[in-house]
């Protein structure tokens, strides 16, 4: 059974440097629950921030009576609607039904945040529609049941406007039932911070992997339109942090991560080379 | 020796990372302005190129590194934000008033140069200076390039060492080393002229606190004074320099360039102000009409008309200026892209590396095209074409049985396990069902030929071959380009090759955006090996929509038809696509040429045989190929081009469109 669910306890406030208003604008849509849309490129942080906002609303001195406040499913393009909402599992000689990943966040009043939403089905989106409306319901259609939302619940999206294909966009309907919080990458200070507190390397060594950051994504439109992600550039930190050599670390964390073309790694690794002291 | 044309794309796409933005990467031999002397180390960076030096004697290929950076960095590091009027507040000892020999459009660099006795001497210390100075801060900025530079540098310091400086020219030679990386205290051991070592320390002083490009300036004026005290004692010496070369350099041209932005600040200011002023007047001009006797002009008129005067002289002297910088630089292209290509000698039997620079910008929408007009010609041609291609819509889902997980049970594979069970056996735990998508994956690119005779009206496409004895018919290039033939003066405005050839594209994009198929529409023309253009119309990725209408409606007529740069170029894109089916489709109206296309003018085989060897490299990577041609004399040179199966010569041009879709479904409906 493929899935792709990841089911987030946050017993600790998970990292999360504020760009923005997005705290607060966040905090206010879950008030009002308002489904909410998070765009932006891959690794910028949209999923530490709605980790971050759910300790903050499920844990931070408000504890709700939820185990398991933040589901998480990551959406590909085998993803069917099946797969989130539920479906017969064989048990001995009987077929017994199992709640997916979204009925039991429905249930349970969790968030439940779809990754790259595009990715998956289109009978997937449509299955949203009525869970993101005044009606907050989930039909289930297999067993007949019409499933209310807990009070808690909310649903999180997340899509990305750069590299998907126009033919994997979303539609308007779908897209116009959610508050959308638009991500980039931080700039070079902020990046800077966030690297030297995740991964652990001191400011000078975080301050020189922001500029690659910086400057590899100036070459976003040649085969990678994501750039570097913030996330590769604190796997670097961590391997730097653990004795690997600042360049052989951004050779396998940076270089060769983002594009397979020769010349493009060349000149990636000539921006590395040139940036690091 | 290092050369240059291996790492070129390497090199745009390092200078692109780092600048931002994109340069093209040309060899100093190419540099447009024949007036204007590069410098020592032949690189030089305009507003759209990088120019490097064609080959390099060099340790290793990181220096071409190092001399791109060294430019970038001179962008980066303001070296081009220097102000005369800046200068004069910061360096003792200047004025304001310019020599009169020096022309009011005079680069600020030059002002400050002839602001000395040998503007020459000035302008060499100068530019060591600065360059001094934007090391120092790339070095800061880029750490990692400190190795690369240090080991060009004691390159070229073993193969020009310094010697002793007993007159000028050694004592500018001595400083010159410095400026590679010799330490100060190894040139100042060289002096043999009481100048040399403090001039070492002064210039050493500027890469321990750079600063901005005017302490390069303060340095270079320090500089200047610590040195002609050697002229003073040497009276009647004759400067080593050649005044006039050594200032035209085209440092001056980008200091004019980034000056013309500000006076384009200084003419929306002006503009600005003369609306308000305007408006005012209108309201004063009410309230002070009776007030004033006849023939007396009001004060605010008199400043307004002062006003419009200095602006409409700032307009013009923009223009001017403009005009100066294109004429000097070459034409700029910063929207456009850069790529080399090889190119097949068929008489030599090999491949000329690198030999055709290909440019790829946007087709320009045509603003005064009527959308709906166009619309009306897609609508018109859907029953034949769009029918067709419906016919090879396989869009679809598709239930697979037995598998390990799915959104249904498989009750047969469900009842066989239950049977395995019961039998005592293992049962297999495929048991699900799912419904699958069934999709095309296929990629095309149209490369529609623009060359300057699919301006010919249709009627004449018989004569087209003939008439392309002589390809460079620029009349019909300068018509195109104003979108009108000469013919169209007359009431009834002939239809030309390039109407049919927009038009089909037009047919078979709205075809094929509904049958979900990626495609690409470009458009190729040119002239000469250094500038085939490619034009893009739409990219695979990108959504049909008005703007698309609009660049296909934007196909002009413009010069040759060079197609194998086009060709190899447009499998790059396709390969790039990543779709698991690649198709290639070229329409044109007469066999490839170009002024070099071969040792001859007019000798055709050359351009026929190299087309052919695109094609054929295109097979090879799995790109399927057709050419269509709307000339009924194609098969005598289409028939050595490609195979048979693989071309079409259009007998009535007009059935255009529907013969692409007969052909595109032919190729991809399998």
């Amino acid at each position: 059974m493929s899935e792709a669910a990841n089911l987030a306890h946050l017993d600790e406030e998970p990292y999360y440097l504020p760009l923005g208003d997005e705290v607060e604008v966040f905090q206010a849509a879950y008030d009002a629950r308002l489904p909410v849309l998070l765009k932006g490129p891959t690794g910028c942080g949209k999923t530490r921030f709605v980790e971050h906002m759910t300790w903050r609303l499920f844990r931070d001195g408000k504890a709700k009576d939820v185990a398991v406040p933040l589901i998480t499913i990551s959406c590909h393009e085998d993803l069917t609607a099946t797969d989130m909402v539920g479906r017969f599992l064989l048990q001995g000689d009987e077929t017994v039904w199992s709640d997916g990943p979204l009925t039991r966040a429905v249930r349970s009043g969790a968030i439940c945040y779809l990754d790259e939403i595009v990715e998956a089905r289109k009978d997937t989106t449509v299955l949203i529609h009525s869970l993101t409306d005044h009606r907050r319901l989930l039909p289930i259609e297999k067993t007949g049941e019409l499933l209310a939302a807990h009070p808690d619940f909310l649903l999180v999206i997340s899509y990305n406007p750069g590299y998907q294909s126009v033919l994997k966009d979303l539609k308007p309907s779908t897209r116009q039932r959610f508050v959308s919080l638009t991500f980039d990458y931080p700039d070079r200070e902020r990046e800077a911070a966030i690297i030297a507190h995740e991964s652990g390397v001191d400011g000078a060594a975080a301050e020189r992997l922001a500029v690659i950051g910086e400057k590899v994504r100036n070459l976003r439109e040649h085969g990678f339109e994501e750039g570097v992600s913030t996330r590769l550039l604190v796997y670097t930190g961590e391997l730097i942090g653990r004795g690997i050599s600042p360049r052989r670390a951004a050779e396998i964390a940076v270089v060769h991560a983002v594009s397979d073309d020769a010349t493009v790694q060349a000149a990636i690794a000539d921006i590395v080379d040139t940036v690091l002291p | 020796m290092i050369e240059l044309a291996p790492l070129e794309e390497r090199l745009a796409l390092f200078a692109e990372g780092i600048a931002g933005r994109y340069f093209h990467i040309k060899p100093g031999s190419e540099f447009a302005g024949r007036r204007i002397t590069l410098a020592a180390d032949r690189s030089a960076l305009t507003s759209d190129t990088l120019y490097l030096p064609e080959s390099l004697d060099a340790p290793d290929a990181s220096a071409y590194r190092v001399l791109a950076l060294q430019q970038l960095c001179h962008r980066e590091f303001g070296t081009y934000a220097f102000s005369m009027a800046t200068a004069l507040t910061r360096i003792p000892g200047l004025s304001n008033d310019d020599p009169p020999a020096l022309g009011s459009r005079a680069s600020d660099f030059e002002r400050f140069y002839h602001q000395f006795p040998y503007p020459a001497l000035a302008s060499r210390l100068f530019r060591l200076c600065e360059r001094v100075r934007v090391d120092a801060l790339m070095l800061g900025s880029y750490p990692g390039i400190r190795p690369r530079l240090e080991r060009l540098q004691q390159h070229q310091l073993r193969r020009d060492p310094p010697h002793p400086a007993a007159d000028l020219a050694g004592v500018l030679a001595a400083l010159e080393c410095q400026g590679r990386g010799a330490a100060p205290e190894l040139v100042a051991a060289l002096d043999l002229t009481g100048v040399l070592e403090p001039a070492a320390a002064t210039l050493a002083a500027l890469a321990l606190r750079p600063g901005d490009v005017h302490d390069a300036a303060a340095t270079a004026s320090a500089l200047y004074h610590t040195i002609t005290r050697l002229l003073d004692a040497q009276t009647g010496l004759v400067l080593p320099l050649p005044l006039e070369e050594e200032l035209d350099d085209p440092g001056n041209w980008s200091q004019r360039e980034a000056r013309l932005e500000d006076w384009r600040d200084d003419l929306s200011a002006l503009d600005a102000s003369l609306s308000v002023e305007m408006l005012d007047g209108d309201e004063a001009e009410a309230a002070d009409s009776q007030g004033l006797r006849d023939g007396q002009v009001r004060p605010e008129d008199l400043d307004l008309k002062k006003l419009a005067g200095e602006r409409d002289t700032l307009a013009r002297r923009i223009d001017m200026e403009r005009s100066a910088i294109r004429d000097a630089l070459g034409t700029s292209q910063p929207e456009a892209r850069s790529f080399r290509y090889d190119e097949w000698n068929y008489l030599e039997r090999r491949y000329l590396p690198r030999w055709c620079r290909l440019f790829e910008q946007r087709l320009a929408p045509d603003p005064d095209q009527d959308l709906a007009e166009l619309q009306a010609v897609i609508r018109a041609h859907r029953p034949g074409v769009q029918k067709r291609l419906e016919q090879i819509k396989p869009l679809g889902y598709q239930r697979v049985y037995r598998l390990t997980d799915g959104d249904e049970l498989d009750f047969n594979a469900l009842i066989q396990a239950r049977q395995d069970r019961r039998a005592g056996h293992t049962p297999d735990d495929r048991v699900y069902s799912r419904r699958d998508r069934v999709q095309r994956d296929v990629c095309a690119a149209f490369l529609v030929d623009l060359s300057a005779s699919t301006d010919d009206p249709i009627g004449s496409v018989g004569a087209v071959a003939a008439e392309e004895e002589d390809p460079f018919l620029w009349g019909h290039a300068a018509a195109g380009a104003d979108g009108a033939s000469p013919a169209a003066a007359d009431t009834a405005e002939p239809r030309r090759i390039i109407d049919v050839q927009r038009e089909a594209m037009l047919v078979m994009s709205a075809a094929l955006e509904q049958l979900g198929d990626s495609y690409g529409v470009y458009g190729f023309s040119g002239y000469g090996r250094d500038c085939v253009e490619l034009f893009v119309a739409k990219e695979p990725g990108e959504r049909f929509s008005r703007a698309t209408l609009a660049a296909i409606a934007g196909m002009k007529p413009k010069r040759s038809t060079r197609m194998g740069p086009a060709i190899r170029h447009a499998v790059r894109k396709l390969l790039d696509s990543g779709n698991a089916m690649k198709v290639l489709m070229i329409i044109s109206d007469g066999f490839p040429q170009d002024c070099d296309y071969g040792p001859e003018r007019g000798e055709h085989e050359y351009g026929v045989q190299d087309t052919a060897r695109a094609l054929q490299e295109a097979q090879d990577k799995g790109v399927e190929t057709f050419c269509v041609t709307v000339d009924r004399s194609g098969h005598d040179y289409l028939k050595r081009m490609c195979p048979e199966a693989r071309y079409l010569v259009i007998e009535e041009i007009e059935d255009l469109p529907e013969q692409l879709s007969k052909v595109y479904e032919t190729l991809t409906g399998r």
